[in-house]
């Protein structure tokens, strides 16, 4: 009994000791996680539309909506972000994007709140913002980018027909 | 299901008119017997005794918004025939109470104290009717499952409800173990009463951690974010929760998740498992003193995580599940790693077993501790490794199949030493199974969708269960959907819920030393067992010896002497 | 040089050598254990932050009194006191002055102020250390002494200083053996630390300790590997010496038994590294058996062998 208590102590031993030394330096050397890492969430605001298809799936509801005038505000209270990347996922515009970052700890909590400013362009008409086409919405005679150079509401909008550029149609 | 079907005439028969309605959860396997209140500890001794069923949960719902008044329900396994039972029963609106089945199935002790503190549901003739899970100073007239309760209520405290804990019986003195304990990872509170080295008592004390999970599910959150908050429920094995929820939400509505998608969760599922089990065994040693131990099998554990966070984008929260399928594929060109991964911890892990085996000093406080009888092990309704480390062959992979564990051979281990050196052993091997299966799965998985769509909204009133076989026993969800996207009703149990309730028997005779270990070996995780409300909780005594058995006890005990 | 000038040289030299080189020597034995757990482990000076951080903190205690007061100086002088008896490669400042016996009362004594400083609080943890604390005396220490005793039979003296090995002897290969094996116990080090089992009893005897009370523990523990080490090398094995008595010789021999202790420390922490706790029951059948064995070498002293 003592020689297979010596022997299962010996090998033992062996398993440690083949493994070296695991430690790693971090942080005083950077660790970078994987790619495809789900870290916090980054937004790119040249690419939103400010459909807030975020805010709707997001588990905590960290992300508000806010309207002022032609202005939609989107406040991302990222302290409670659970890097789940729905966000991301939902996003139809590619606009967020998981970032590799992780080291977000902080005493400042304003240090982990993102505000996004979305101009909504308001109608040349009315004055008054309205849903910009999406490429899911029946087509429109005139292409997208067009419309949206326009920047006339719904109401003002013309049908579906061959008129001129520039003409108004009463719906 | 022509098993189903017998196994419902024949409790026809046995109840008669007494069987008020019966019906069937086609996809989840189910069988739900509606009785009236009175019948119920009648028809559930028929279940427990004659069909043989383990018991596995109780649920309380408050079901008037739909003028049922409340409903319970005790869902009970017939393992050997892959069927839930339901046994479903109504009680009135103003003042809800049920006949307690705990007097003949003492596993549903906690089950039934728990919806009595959170859906006010009396249990009349429960033996050990205190509170559970709520806090202190919750007031007793609030019960915070119950629809009209927000889930982000703030009550006053409530003052004077403290019930005293139970006295050291005879001469012994009391050790507490917890709430902060070198060993405990998570709060807890173990008051061993002990005479020298030997444990005569114990009452436990315990939901510290409860988080108000069940509540939000069926207030706050739509369907797709539940997963989210499920996986949190455990901080080890989350996506067992979260892959039960799934399913058991598929399940109600009947919802086919491509067969990709099913390949891709049991290989998540395992690689949870090989990591889950390497872990146990480090804190096993750490509780016995052995670091050694504990250092090495994390340092091996770590590739696991390592690879997670390249397939999930997270060591552990991986966030694969949505309702009907995967979010995210594992590529063919990533199976190769996963392989090259498991490959080399099975080799290491190979020594180790060899290595262990023969190691006497740590089979020395393994061997004959923590003994937890095949009997016992059924009675309390223990599930898992602690269960199959009792000689109880059951393992919700072969006995209630899931995700693609129907298309791959499951081998079952199964030890029969009763005791911590048999859970022990059970779970060196299940790593190794676990490896095995990750090859399969990986090598057989079918091209394909990983996630399938939904043209309609989710109908309201259907139900599903689903269990998953997670590292320490079986989980199990119950969903009810509901309206609005979000479910009416979730109900979550995790293993250790019904491993804690053996704790008692398997501490009979052993040492304070082995009190540690005991509570090791089960794997508990408290996070998992506590889902609701605040902190500063009182639990209840668990019942461990009578009067007379702790006389004996004690008797027995003090001729053998020590030093206090 | 005169012998007074020898001795106080020596006095001052064997204090400087168990107060500060213990804590480096407990350094040592942490990063080896570190190099079996695959991590890299504290610096190797460790120890002294720890003494030092401790001994400027508050001393806290739940029961103050004359025990808690007066345990842990007590204890922390025994084991230093000792150590003065003890042959360090050149003959002990204090040698003459006590023998064998000195020597374990003042190492019993010391155990038993750990035992009384557990009593002395309210902590159900301190007693369940204590008492365990009592049950290794009665075993492991009764081992260690039986074993000594061994040396001293066949010496023909009690002389510490005297009983330097001169060739093999099978007594002495039972004895060092036993020593070996209870030595384990009393350092506190794996498979028998039990009174301070950190994950059953939160550390034992000292768990109401704080500060410089707690710092004195932790280096009297320190103190013994030395003191208990440098024994072990001067009674049961036996190497060239420089002998005639110069100052050069001296220091190599002295330098010598230091690399020796050094060397057998990284026996104990691998011993430690590499088993589990034993449960104090279990530990007693053991050392109970022990005792025989010693007992025997003993026998075998007597006898010639």
């Amino acid at each position: 009994m003592p020689w297979t208590l010596l022997r299962a102590k010996f090998r033992e031993a062996r398993i440690c000791l083949s493994a070296g030394r695991v430690t790693l330096s971090y942080p005083y050397a950077p660790a970078a996680p994987a790619p495809g890492f789900r870290g916090l969430p980054a937004v790119d605001a040249s690419r939103c539309i400010g459909c807030g298809g975020c805010a709707s799936v997001c588990t905590p509801d960290l992300i508000s909506v806010a309207d002022d005038g032609p202005r939609a505000r989107f406040t991302w209270a990222l302290a409670r972000c659970t890097y789940c990347g729905r966000c991301a996922e939902v996003c139809p515009e590619e606009a967020v994007a998981m970032s590799a970052e992780f080291e977000t700890a902080t005493g400042e909590v304003r240090d982990l709140t993102m505000v996004v400013d979305i101009f909504m362009g308001s109608c040349n008409r009315c004055g008054r913002c309205y849903r910009t086409q999406t490429p899911l919405d029946p087509p429109h005679p005139r292409p997208h980018h067009q419309a949206r150079v326009e920047a006339i509401c719904e109401r003002y909008r013309p049908v579906a027909t061959a008129a001129p550029p520039g003409t108004e149609v009463a719906s | 299901m022509s098993e189903t079907s017998a196994l419902l005439s024949t409790l026809g028969s046995h109840l008669g008119g007494k069987l008020l309605e019966r019906s069937r959860l086609e996809a989840s396997g189910a069988l739900v017997a509606t009785v009236a209140p009175n019948d119920l500890r009648d028809a559930a001794r028929f279940i427990h005794e004659s069909l043989d069923a383990r018991f596995v949960i109780s649920v309380g719902t408050d079901c008037r918004p739909m003028g049922q008044g409340f409903r319970v329900d005790h869902i009970f396994s017939q393992d050997r025939r892959r069927t839930w039972m339901v046994l479903r029963a109504f009680t009135g609106a103003d003042d809800p109470k049920v006949p307690s089945i705990t007097p003949e199935i003492r596993a549903a002790a906690w089950a039934e104290r728990e919806f009595q503190d959170l859906l006010g549901i009396e249990a009349e003739g429960h033996p050990d009717p205190r509170r559970l899970v709520l806090a202190d100073d919750w007031p007793a007239s609030l019960h915070p499952l119950r629809r009209d309760v927000p889930y982000d209520i703030h009550p006053e405290p409530a003052v004077g409800q403290a019930q005293p804990l139970a006295p050291p019986p005879g001469d012994s003195v009391t050790v507490p173990i917890g709430p902060f304990f070198p060993v405990l990872e998570e709060p807890v509170f173990l008051k061993v009463f002990a005479d020298g080295e030997e444990v005569v008592g114990l009452d436990y004390r315990g939901f510290f951690n409860h988080r108000g999970i069940e509540k939000l599910g069926d207030s706050k959150l739509t369907y797709n974010e539940v997963p989210f908050v499920a996986e949190r429920i455990c901080g080890i094995c989350g996506f067992v929760h979260s892959t039960a929820y799934a399913q058991a939400l598929e399940n109600a509505v009947g919802a086919e998740v491509p067969l990709r998608a099913r390949y891709i969760r049991s290989v998540v599922l395992e690689l949870e498992r090989i990591h889950s089990h390497l872990l146990w065994l480090g804190i096993a040693g750490h509780i016995l003193g052995f670091d050694t131990v504990l250092m090495q099998t994390w340092r091996m554990r770590e590739p696991v995580m390592w690879l997670m966070e390249r397939i999930t984008g997270n060591r552990k929260s991986y966030g694969m599940n949505l309702v009907g399928g995967v979010r995210r594929d594992i590529p063919a060109n990533e199976h190769p790693e996963i392989v090259r991964v498991i490959e080399r911890i099975e080799k290491e892990w190979l020594k180790i077993i060899e290595a262990v085996l023969e190691d006497t000093t740590l089979l020395m406080r393994l061997s004959k501790v923590g003994v937890l009888s095949t009997l016992d092990a059924r009675e309390l309704g223990s599930v898992g490794p602690t269960a199959r480390g009792s000689n109880r062959p059951i393992d919700v992979r072969i006995d209630h199949p899931y995700a693609a564990y129907d298309r791959i051979p499951v081998h079952g281990i199964w030890k029969d030493t009763c005791d911590a050196a048999g859970r022990t052993l059970v779970r060196l091997e299940e790593t190794l199974e676990s490896i095995r299966e990750v090859k399969q799965l990986l090598a057989e998985m079918p091209d394909g969708p990983i996630m399938r769509t939904f043209d309609e909204a989710l109908p309201p009133g259907r139900e599903g269960i689903s269990a998953v076989e997670a590292p320490r026993g079986e989980v199990i969800h119950y969903v009810m959907t509901g309206d609005d996207a979000r479910p009416y009703r979730w109900r979550v149990r995790a293993p250790t819920y019904a491993n804690l309730q053996a704790l008692g028997a398997s501490l009979k005779g052993m040492r304070i030393a082995d009190v540690p270990i005991t509570l090791g070996s089960m794997d508990p995780c408290f996070s998992c067992t506590e889902r609701m409300q605040v902190v500063d909780v009182r639990s209840g005594l668990v019942r461990v010896y009578s009067q007379r058995e702790l006389h004996e006890m004690v008797r027995a005990g003090s001729g053998r002497g020590g030093a206090r | 040089m005169n012998a007074t000038t020898v001795v106080v040289l020596k006095a001052v030299a064997y204090l400087a050598l168990v107060l500060f080189a213990s804590p480096l020597l407990e350094g040592v034995m942490r990063k080896v254990k570190a190099i079996v757990h695959s991590r890299k482990g504290p610096p190797i000076t460790q120890p002294y932050l720890d003494l030092a951080k401790l001994l400027v903190k508050e001393d806290v205690v739940s029961e103050p009194g004359p025990v808690a007061r007066f345990a842990p100086p007590a204890a922390f002088a025994c084991v230093l006191a000792s150590a003065f008896f003890v042959p360090f490669g050149v003959s002990a400042p204090a040698g003459s002055a006590g023998d064998l016996f000195v020597f374990v009362y003042l190492v019993t004594l010391s155990t038993s102020c750990v035992m009384a400083a557990g009593l002395a609080q309210s902590s159900p943890f301190s007693h369940l250390g204590s008492s365990r604390e009592m049950m290794m005396l009665i075993t492991a220490e009764a081992v260690i002494v039986i074993s000594l005793l061994g040396v001293a039979v066949g010496g023909h003296g009690a002389l510490l200083s005297a009983l330097a090995v001169s060739g093999f002897r099978w007594s002495s290969l039972v004895g060092l053996c036993c020593y070996l094996l209870a030595m384990q116990a009393l350092l506190g080090k794996l498979p028998f630390d039990i009174p301070e089992a950190e994950q059953e009893l939160m550390e034992g005897p000292f768990i109401e300790y704080s500060g410089p009370s707690l710092a004195l523990f932790k280096w009297t523990f320190y103190m013994k590997q030395l003191v208990f080490g440098s024994l072990f090398f001067n009674l049961f094995v036996g190497w060239p010496r420089a002998t005639g008595g110069s100052v050069v010789g001296g220091l190599l021999n002295f330098a010598v038994n230091f690399f020796a202790v050094v060397v057998l420390s990284l026996v104990v922490v691998l011993i430690d590294a590499t088993n589990p706790r034993l449960r104090i029951d279990q530990s007693v059948r053991f050392f109970g058996g022990l005792i025989a064995v010693a007992a025997l070498g003993v026998g075998l002293a007597a006898l010639g062998w």
